[in-house]
């Protein structure tokens, strides 16, 4: 009887696998106490927001003592359902995601502070196409939104469409979701979709970046303001962090040149309180719009 | 023409071919094909700009750095995906196999759940591990994991089904057990085919891994996805040129593997040589290496608090939205997937078959090679530019990538094919092109139907998830719910995915057997 070299190895194998599988099981876990573990929903390409984040997090290790670890993601839900379970402990948050997070954590998530511009946010409708000058005319077109769970690239706008008698599955010709409010903007531009929405804050950022044509890509429309994004806690959080934290974001100030970087690198004038009723709006809307059962 | 001259068929393959155009017409519709976009002077343009942005490929420190960290999770997490799969194919597969019984009775309850942890694509389960474990890597090794495991299961069961049972029988009527019957009796015959199907799947384990990374399960694929959504053509050129590198590599290196199997073992007393012990200690460093890593909290998993937010998330897919709306849109899903699926199988096929018959194959297999080392979710991307977003971009994509593979198949399968009618036919003067169609194909053809109907059984679970990019059908469907948490419907929509690549499946033993 003939015995393969290579049977040994997969019988080894076996084995090894068991080790490994122990082995691995020794790393911590759960978060140590003096790591303050942080993410953000991915509207902006996620090297981007990592770039965005550095200078924040350092500033937050100062004020708090604490290790700052940031853990970028390219799925808004994967940000609610670690804020859930207890595997982040701040998050930058868009308005619908901090529902679907309160949702999520049985009303425990709390809400710490907002940019002084997401207290009144909008959404831009544009498009490439001459012919389209309001949202009427987007009937029977493709039209693109950001990630699902977007509040400024897909639920506030999709509410205002409702609201203006659209209901994009049946109106429109094809709905897709590009993921992030930059990519909608390449969609448009090179006419995958016949008009899109995004972020009234991304979009100005590309045109001030050069990074839009905006000789052929114009903006046609835009929502009333609503509530948006914001910095949350899971709510079992050291009660002490949390104040840290809380005082450290409203502190920034833009008379500080160190603050000043942060601040624009937020795309924030500074920060304010916020709260939880603050988002009571955009639960309504979600419902309304049929993205909250 | 004289009446003898005629094709004595010809009727039969008229009617087959007008049945074939009748029950292929409403799929193409469903699939939006539109040939007319392709050469669109304005998508011409876009698809331009987008493909010369990959010139010149980026190139920064940083990013290199980045690139670096991800090709090696990747390799990661197919080495320790495979472990884990490996794991639970044996007992699986001992449970499942007929193979070293008094009667063949099969495992139904095995069976079934092999079925399903194979047809639920590993995409979904990575996209479903990622909200339960958390960020990164983990989810991608218990994805892998689980499918591979059971498509590791079945393929053992088979094999050890398919060799003589002769040994095993003659020991268990000595009275060994079933387990002693099957490793004395079966393994050593069945040992080279099995390590050579298990290094095949590890090779497929890494293009894997690199799909799942685009819902977020880390490796090349995260970064493959941002730079792709991004439209960053330098970025999406490296880490293309990155994972083809490592795509090529372990082809060879598994060809190599699988080339060592067919040497006979040395003579000697010893049965360790330097090669199988050698062998054996990479392959123990690597599953270590990549299990530390990766730094899987296996523990973090096993708590009882982890127990619960499993429990309270896995409950919340049951039970399923079965409402008369969800499932008329699920219907549609359903429709658009098995036309994404069919177009793209066919459209790969009649590419495939042109791409295999040039004589001279050095240009060809690069080209081939080329276009099955890109993944489909990749070329999507590139597709849903050309054509914009839709199923006909899914359907392009999936034939794109699989005329790469099936026509190195084809090539092979013309190659194998038995020369003498072809040549008899060249002989008595034939032209070329006759003596291929009357003498070579007919000999290749049971071979390549067959080819193109596994590749088929595959495009299925692949169009059922390239919606994620937004390529339409079901996946499409279910980025959404679950990204609403919506578990309800996420779960029909799942649901139709198992049981729409199960009839596949069936459709396509079907019609092999009625080909053969």
């Amino acid at each position: 009887m003939s015995f393969s070299p290579l049977r040994r190895v997969a019988l080894k194998a076996a084995v090894a696998c068991a080790f490994a599988a122990s082995l691995a099981g020794g790393l911590p876990a759960f978060a140590d106490e003096a790591i303050l573990r942080v993410s953000a929903i991915p509207d902006e390409a996620p090297t981007e927001l990592q770039r965005k984040f550095a200078p924040l997090g350092k500033y937050l290790e100062a004020q708090t003592g604490m290790k700052v670890v940031f853990t970028p993601v390219t799925d808004y839900a994967a940000v609610v359902e670690s804020l859930a379970t207890k595997k982040i402990d701040l998050a930058w948050l868009g308005g619908f995601t901090f529902v679907q997070a309160k949702i999520r954590t049985n009303g425990t998530a709390i809400p710490i502070a907002q940019r002084e511009e997401d207290a009144r946010f909008t959404s831009k409708f544009i498009t490439a196409d001459p012919n389209i000058k309001t949202v009427a005319d987007l009937k029977g077109k493709t039209f693109a939104f950001g990630a699902p769970s977007s509040t400024s690239g897909s639920l506030m706008p999709r509410f205002f469409l409702q609201q203006a008698g659209l209901n994009p599955e049946k109106d429109f010709k094809n709905v897709a979701y590009s993921g992030a409010h930059d990519a909608t903007v390449a969609f448009v531009a090179a006419g995958k979709a016949e008009a899109g929405v995004l972020n009234a804050s991304v979009w100005d950022k590309l045109v001030e970046a050069k990074k839009v044509d905006t000789d052929k890509v114009r903006v046609f429309s835009t929502t009333p303001p609503y509530f948006d994004y914001n910095w949350t806690v899971r709510g079992d959080l050291d009660p002490v962090i949390i104040k840290k934290l809380t005082d450290a974001f409203l502190k920034l100030d833009p008379a500080n040149p160190e603050h000043k970087e942060i601040l624009a690198l937020q795309r924030a004038a500074r920060f304010i309180p916020t709260k939880k009723e603050n988002y009571d709006g955009i639960e309504k809307a979600a419902h309304a719009a049929g993205l909250l059962k | 023409m004289s009446r003898i001259d005629r094709d004595p068929a010809a009727r039969s393959r008229l009617i087959g071919a007008l049945a074939t155009l009748v029950i292929l017409w409403p799929l193409f519709q469903a699939a939006e094909v539109k040939p007319g976009v392709l050469f669109d002077p304005g998508n011409l343009k876009v698809i331009g700009n987008f493909l010369a942005g990959f010139l010149p490929p980026e190139t920064g420190a940083e990013f290199m750095g980045y690139l670096a960290k991800a090709t090696l999770e990747t390799l990661a997490i197919a080495t320790a995906g495979m472990a884990l799969a490996f794991l639970i194919a044996v007992p699986m597969g001992y449970l499942a196999t007929g193979a070293g019984r008094e009667k063949a009775t099969l495992n139904p309850i095995t069976r079934s759940l092999l079925t399903i942890l194979r047809g639920i694509p590993e995409l979904v389960w990575a996209l479903v591990f990622v909200r339960v474990f958390g960020l990164g890597p983990a989810a991608g090794v218990l994805a892998l994991g689980l499918t591979y495991g059971g498509m590791l299961a079945k393929v053992y069961a088979e094999i050890l089904e398919s060799v003589d049972a002769a040994p095993a029988r003659a020991l268990r009527h000595n009275g060994a057990g079933r387990p002693l019957a099957i490793l004395y009796g079966l393994i050593p015959q069945a040992s080279k085919e099995l390590a050579s199907y298990t290094v095949y799947r590890w090779e497929c384990a890494i293009r894997a891994s690199v799909v799942m990374g685009f819902v977020g399960a880390g490796g090349l694929g995260q970064l493959m996805d941002q730079a792709m959504k991004m439209l960053n053509g330098g970025e999406a050129a490296t880490i293309l040129l990155a994972f083809m590198v490592l795509v090529f590599a372990a082809d060879g290196f598994s060809g190599w593997l699988r080339r060592a199997l067919d040497t006979p073992p040395a003579n000697r007393a010893s049965p360790f040589g330097w090669r199988s012990g050698g062998l054996g200690l990479v392959l123990v460093v690597s599953i270590v290496a990549s299990f530390s890593y990766l730094e899987i909290g296996l523990k973090s998993l096993l708590t009882v608090e982890a127990a619960h937010s499993i429990g309270e998330f896995v409950a919340g897919f049951f039970p399923p939205d079965l409402s008369a709306e969800w499932l008329a849109k699920v219907g549609k899903g359903i429709w658009e997937t098995l036309a994404i699926s069919v177009v793209g199988t066919l459209l790969a096929a009649v590419a495939g078959l042109l791409l295999a018959l040039p004589k001279w194959r050095a240009p060809f297999s690069f080209l081939l090679n080329t276009l099955r080392s890109v993944p489909e979710l990749v070329w999507a991307t590139i597709t849903a530019l050309a054509v914009g977003l839709g199923p006909f971009a899914g359907a392009l994509a999936l034939a794109l990538h699989t005329t790469g593979v099936l026509g190195r198949l084809y090539a092979e399968a013309l190659d194998n094919a038995p020369p003498a009618p072809g040549q008899a036919l060249h002989l008595v003067g034939a032209p070329g092109g006759f003596a291929f169609l009357y003498g070579t194909l007919p000999g290749a053809a049971p071979q390549l139907i067959a080819y193109t109907l596994y590749r088929w059984e595959m495009n299925i679970r692949m169009a059922a998830i390239l919606g994620f990019v937004g390529a339409g059908g079901l996946g499409q469907l279910l980025y959404f719910e679950l990204s609403l948490f919506h578990h309800a419907q996420a779960s029909t929509v799942i649901i139709a995915m198992l049981l729409l690549s199960i009839a596949v499946d069936q459709a396509s033993a079907r019609l092999r057997r009625w080909m053969a």
